[in-house]
């Protein structure tokens, strides 16, 4: 450490570098990672609001719930762990406003999916007429009390309250009860519901013509999401590997210049383990320097970045990201170990 | 007491054709208190011997002791060890960590060795001596050649080494420095009771060497010259 802290000292330039290489990586790594996690979490929001842990529908549906429909006798008998929704893509229609694709969920008011929205302002549905919007809708330009119209019926829906983190499908979710959603499909007798889901891991729907799945199975079948949250994933990984040839190729570079130095200190006797720590260490140091500004780089962006782009961060997965790119530091600080471990003391000796 | 023993050094490099015998069953040794120097023409084999006197190199037979102790033959980290705690080199590139202050190079020494080295009050005496106190807070590069040198010599003696080993150490110098860091050796060796050692070309240092031999070929001068007879 000692070595390494004084050599970073002394090559300001050339450590700042470096850790400027770093943080770049480690900046684009983090945006990209919050643009996933954003997209992910617009995908899935209002199901992960929900709470659920099995999900049955029909099973013509292609574990599709906007494909899914169900009859009173299918839904068959719940507990209070089960509830019933129905979901829609609406186009949302008010004067004033550009037309806007949502989806529209039918709940019933004394269900857990009703229960479990959370206002930020207004109050709850009260009626098949009155539907409570994500908060896209407020950002659009929409108040408490505007009325709009879905698809090309005529009836008008009264914005009676607005939610936080209602996405589905990176499309803002309006909930009204399950006798809205009725209304809209009224084209479709005997239709009660679009699913029903379950906060107990074991339920089962044991009726004809439905099939149950898990959340995961759900979400993962959710239209773009597997190959959205891949491709994600693809991109980092390549990131990592990138930041791991970048960050070995420097240190590379970086201790075969020392290597006379190292020839020297190995004559004087100082032990092999001295300096590969100094190199260790001070990959970690530069790494740690750059991770710290691309931290703040990252918190500055998304302070700055405009509410619509879906962007989020998870302390945790940030970590972990942010614990990768340290691990390929170190990595890439084990390359030139080779090297030291191998100088020759004795090329430093005689003319 | 002789504390470098070198007897009956053989060094071979290579094999069949490409066969070398660098050195000749070399015998030396060196007390503390006395100048050492072991002139040679290049090609001679000075730097293989300094190298084996080291421990950097293991002779193709012969042996070296330290201090009695045998050590050629040790494992490196047993002869790192001892070079590191009986052994200071003086190199002829100075060969200073750039990125180190003065300072830090001998901080450098106190992290590794952090008990046994010069006292700070011993160490400024050294700096005092050598004429490098007002150095203490410069880079090797904002030093110059003569400097440096110094600096490389306070360094290596900063362990308190028995032996000091040093590799034409005045190659870079004009005639005037070359009779002051000749007096400093001889100086160091007298007044620290030091045994040093020093392989050069370098004729002008014969006035302050107690004992010179000669080494021609690999072969090592059977009668030394002493300082007495010269």
């Amino acid at each position: 450490m000692f070595l390494a802290l004084r050599e970073i000292k002394k090559e300001k330039v050339r450590s700042g570098l470096i850790v400027a290489m770093i943080a770049l990586i480690g900046y684009l790594i983090f945006i990209l990672t919050g643009l996933a996690l954003g997209l992910a979490q617009q995908n899935t929001d209002a199901y992960n609001s929900w709470g659920f842990q099995n999900v049955s529908l029909s099973d013509s549906a292609n574990v599709d719930m906007r494909q899914s429909f169900m009859t009173k006798q299918q839904v068959g008998h719940l507990s209070k762990q089960e509830a019933v929704v129905g979901q829609t893509s609406v186009v949302a229609k008010a004067k004033g406003h550009a037309n806007s694709v949502a989806v529209l969920v039918g709940t019933k008011a004394n269900q857990f999916v009703a229960k479990s929205i959370q206002l930020t302002s207004g109050h709850r549905s009260k009626n098949q007429y009155q539907v409570v919007a994500d908060e896209a809708f407020k950002q659009a330009g929409y108040e408490l009390g505007d009325q709009i119209k879905l698809n090309d019926g005529q009836h008008r829906y009264t914005i009676v309250g607005f939610t936080k983190n209602a996405k589905m499908n990176v499309a803002p979710v309006l909930y009204g009860q399950l006798s809205t959603w009725h209304g809209l499909k009224s084209s479709m007798r005997g239709i009660y519901a679009s699913a029903v889901v379950s906060k107990n891991a074991n339920y089962r729907n044991h009726q004809s013509g439905v099939k149950t799945y898990s959340k995961q199975t759900f979400i993962n079948k959710l239209p773009g999401y597997t190959a959205q949250t891949m491709t994600f994933e693809l991109m980092i990984g390549f990131l990592m590997l990138i930041s791991l040839i970048v960050i070995a190729v420097f240190l590379y570079i970086l201790t075969l210049q020392k290597l006379p130095n190292y020839a020297v200190l190995r004559v004087q006797g100082v032990p092999s383990r001295i300096l590969v720590g100094a190199t260790i260490s001070q990959s970690l140091l530069l790494a740690v320097g750059g991770l710290l500004i691309a931290t703040v780089l990252t918190i500055a962006t998304a302070l700055a970045m405009p509410a619509a782009v879906p962007m989020a961060f998870d302390l945790p997965i940030l970590g972990s990201v942010g614990f990768g790119l340290l691990l390929m530091s170190l990595l890439g600080g084990l390359v030139p170990v080779r090297s030291v471990l191998k100088v020759d003391p004795v090329s430093v000796i005689g003319g | 007491m002789a504390v470098l023993s070198i007897k009956h050094v053989n060094q071979v490099f290579g094999t069949g054709t490409a066969r070398v015998q660098v050195l000749h069953d070399i015998s030396f040794e060196a007390e503390p208190g006395t100048l050492s120097l072991i002139m040679g023409p290049s090609g001679s084999g000075k730097s293989t011997l300094l190298t084996i006197a080291g421990g950097l190199l293991t002779p193709t037979s012969g042996s070296v002791s330290l201090a009695g102790e045998p050590y050629s033959e040790r494992a490196r980290q047993e002869r790192d060890r001892l070079r590191l705690n009986e052994i200071g080199f003086v190199l002829q590139a100075y060969h200073l960590l750039p990125y180190l202050t003065v300072a830090d190079q001998f901080k450098l020494v106190d992290h590794i060795k952090p008990k046994t080295h010069l006292t700070s009050a011993e160490l400024a005496s050294l700096l005092g001596t050598l004429g490098i106190s007002d150095l203490i807070n410069k880079y090797p590069g904002e030093l110059s050649g003569g400097q440096q040198q110094r600096v490389a010599i306070a360094r290596a003696l900063y362990p308190d080494p028995a032996v000091i080993l040093a590799d034409e150490p005045t190659a870079a110098l004009d005639g005037e420095r070359v009779a002051t860091v000749g007096r400093l050796f001889r100086q160091l060796a007298v007044e620290r009771n030091k045994a040093v050692v020093i392989v050069t070309h370098d004729t002008r240092l014969m006035a302050v060497a107690d004992n010179v031999y000669q080494l021609q070929d690999g072969v090592l001068s059977a009668n030394q010259i002493s300082k007495s007879e010269s």
